[in-house]
């Protein structure tokens, strides 16, 4: 199969910080890729590097076999990238139904698909009359994975899902972007060790603005030394959750 | 909830000043300065309702909006009285749009060409250059002083303005103007789009809308270059009713167009250091003034009314007024001009319009979302920068708009804004920051203050500042109980 996404030794800076510095990886097409690291080390940039809400001074990245590095965050989204930040960033004055409805990329994008949204987040329908303020963190985390949704994105980038979210939540969180791999490509940033070593299939762990190890989560798992040195207590692992069954 | 208790304490106040107006002003009087309060509340709106559009989304205090009131005021009068002025100008906008058109249609060729480091900075100097050279060159000799007289000696002399048009510049002279202006258009795109470095890895492609919008622009020039003359007297010969709706039309896109090219060209830049917004819409306040004193002397003008509002005599009801278009309306025994109730009824369909805009189109989606994240609304694919342009072309329009509506019936000079900026000021932050709605309300309030505050002072003898300083004083009470105004967030 063939790669939707490459990203070719970028080098970002927020002001004068250098944040990335060099960071290379690649997102095989109908697959879930996870990357891994401590808070700070960069993985938010990377995500925001590859939208284009940061330009990275140079490097490339190329996305469908087009370079895009460079574009405007709006251009690059409109190729078919979709986007669920790390704190959700659901418009609070608008309703379920506008924070959805505002993702349209064509007219009657929504109505195409949402019988597809609101069977993977039932509640969502139910509320949405709703201002976004009025609902709950999970809720809003499921009306964010469901706004990347609408319009027709060939790759997501997932920034932390499990963020605040209860147990339960996380498992119908997890079970959601399992089914997403039917019909799209995920990348996804997530701290959560358990959730990301159940959903990925490959990985890349980021330390410190640079990937320090690649490779397939099945082999992760094993390596407990490889976890503890970049990973450390980010990986710390609940014991109800620790004892579910894997997928 | 939040939004209802604040309604609920205005109504409260509102209902006990009618109730103690109604009992110790005499019915006439009270009726009388509710309805003149009703109007400058309309007119506060007008002004204020853009305002408040702009600093809702992009934090923008503009100190140019009483500027821009007077501007359209300007435009209108001119279109309505003798528009020779406005098509001597149109076909020289409409060249440098089209010139700078052609940047964006290029831009992806431009993009690839690889200047050496060293002469970039100074080639872009000399395309700056040149292209001022050229605006300079098209305007030599162009008599736009003359073009301006003809509506201020039409609106002095109360002569028929067909007899006063000036004749435009024959097409043998004027030909190289809009050349010229073309060019320059062309060679200041082309320095915005130049790259420090070939930017190979971006293969956007070429897009026929980009070509088909400069096409159209340049056709645009060439028929207004033809109709500078034969336009205007086209217009001064129409219905003078439909000129006035015309000239509205007028004031609202000459704000519009304004308002986008000062974006554009101004406020971009400067996003990134928001303290300096402040300075520079102030400084183009006086620039805006000044402009309109060289090209109409500092002298007050009265734009006339247009005939739907100015036949003789008295309507006895609003009814009655459809078919005699009288210059005064009865209402409920008070005499009234029929022109202020236009104003209402302006300020009214503004109102609801803009609620029509930010609640049930998805322009007005993208603003609400876009007032609390503007990363994520690009982030799903949408221009924000493209709708920053908008909201402050419709902003700045709705203040030239209220410009407009106002001349008929307030001298029209260059500093016929300062007053109602600085009461959309204070409307805007009783309403709290952004919101159209506490806009309304706070107009409200600050209309019926002043009213009132002229009929006291009158009544007692008292000094007529009392007015002046009522809308100062309910706003430090205002915002002593909620800091944040009426309909604000709590950030």
């Amino acid at each position: 199969m063939t790669n939707i996404l490459e990203v070719n030794d970028i080098q970002t800076y927020i002001g004068q910080f250098h944040i990335l510095d060099g960071v290379s990886l690649s997102v095989r097409e109908g697959s879930i890729t996870v990357l891994l690291g401590r808070n700070g080390a960069g993985k938010t940039t990377t995500l925001k590097s590859i939208l284009g809400l940061i330009t990275p001074r140079s490097g490339s990245v190329v996305f469908k076999g087009e370079g895009i590095r460079g574009r405007r965050a709006f251009e690059i989204a409109a190729l078919g990238i979709g986007y669920v930040p790390e704190h959700r960033a659901i418009f609070r004055d608008l309703s379920v139904m506008e924070n959805l409805k505002i993702a349209e990329r064509n007219k009657g994008d929504f109505e195409r698909r949402a019988d597809m949204i609101f069977d993977l987040f039932p509640d969502l329908k139910r509320l949405s009359r709703l201002p976004g303020n009025h609902l709950s963190g999970g809720q809003q985390q499921m009306l964010a994975v469901a706004r990347a949704l609408v319009p027709e994105n060939q790759l997501l980038l997932i920034d932390e899902p499990s963020q605040g979210l209860a147990p339960l939540l996380i498992e119908q969180m997890m079970e959601a972007i399992h089914r997403l791999r039917a019909s799209t490509t995920v990348l996804l940033v997530e701290q959560n060790f358990i959730m990301a070593s159940q959903l990925g299939e490959e990985y890349y762990i980021i330390d410190d603005g640079k990937i320090a190890n690649e490779g397939l989560m099945k082999d992760l798992v094993n390596n407990k030394e490889l976890i503890q040195r970049y990973l450390g207590a980010s990986t710390a692992i609940p014991e109800r959750l620790a004892g579910s069954e894997g997928r | 909830m939040r939004k209802v208790r604040p309604i609920a304490i205005v109504m409260v106040i509102l209902i006990a000043l009618f109730i103690v107006g109604w009992t110790t002003m005499g019915q006439k009087p009270f009726i009388r300065t509710t309805l003149s309060g009703l109007t400058l509340s309309a007119l506060f709106f007008m002004v204020a309702a853009g305002l408040t559009l702009i600093f809702g989304l992009m934090d923008v205090l503009n100190f140019a909006h009483g500027a821009v009131f007077m501007i359209g005021a300007y435009a209108g009068w001119q279109f309505y009285t003798n528009p020779t002025f406005i098509f001597g100008l149109l076909p020289l906008v409409f060249a440098v749009l089209a010139g700078l058109s052609f940047g964006s249609p290029m831009r992806p060729r431009l993009q690839r060409l690889s200047i050496p480091e060293n002469i970039y900075s100074p080639l872009r100097s000399l395309l700056y250059l040149a292209a001022a050279a050229l605006v300079v060159g098209s305007l030599l000799g162009y008599d736009i002083l003359s073009l301006a007289e003809t509506a201020m000696v039409a609106t002095m002399t109360a002569s028929d303005p067909l007899m006063e048009a000036t004749p435009q510049e024959a097409l043998g002279g004027f030909w190289f103007r809009p050349l010229l202006l073309l060019l320059a258009g062309v060679l200041l795109s082309i320095a915005g789009v130049l790259p420090r470095t070939p930017n190979t890895d971006d293969d956007g492609t070429t897009s026929w809308r980009g070509w088909l919008l400069s096409a159209g622009l340049l056709a645009a020039a060439i028929i207004a270059s033809l109709a500078r003359e034969s336009g205007a007297i086209a217009v001064l010969q129409m219905n003078a009713d439909l000129r006035f709706v015309l000239s509205l039309l007028t004031g609202f896109l000459v704000g519009a167009g304004l308002g986008a090219a000062i974006e554009i060209t101004l406020i971009r830049p400067l996003y990134v250091r928001p303290q300096f917004l402040v300075l520079l819409t102030l400084g183009l306040a006086f620039v805006l003034q000044e402009i309109t004193q060289v090209l109409w002397d500092p002298l007050a003008y009265q734009m006339s009314r247009p005939p739907l509002f100015s036949q003789p005599g008295k309507a006895d009801s609003i009814l009655a007024w459809f078919s005699g278009r009288n210059v005064t309306i009865d209402i409920l025994g008070v005499t009234f001009p029929s022109y202020r109730l236009f104003i209402l009824v302006l300020g009214v369909v503004m109102l609801i319009a803009m609620a029509i805009l930010m609640s049930k189109t998805r322009l007005g989606m993208i603003i609400r979302a876009g007032v609390q994240d503007r990363e994520m609304v690009e982030a799903l694919g949408i221009n924000v920068r493209t709708v920053f342009t908008l909201v402050f072309a419709l902003g700045v329009g709705l203040a030239a708009l209220g410009g407009i509506g106002a001349a008929p019936f307030i001298p029209v000079e260059p500093t016929m804004g300062n007053r109602f900026q600085l009461q959309a000021f204070i409307t805007v932050v009783l309403g709290g920051m952004g919101s159209y709605g506490g806009a309304a309300i706070g107009a409200l309030l600050l209309g019926f203050a002043r009213a009132f505050g002229d009929y006291l002072a009158l009544r007692f003898s008292l000094s007529p500042a009392i007015s002046e300083a009522s809308t100062v004083i309910i706003m430090a009470i205002v915002l002593l109980v909620r800091p944040a105004g009426l309909f604000g967030r709590k950030e």
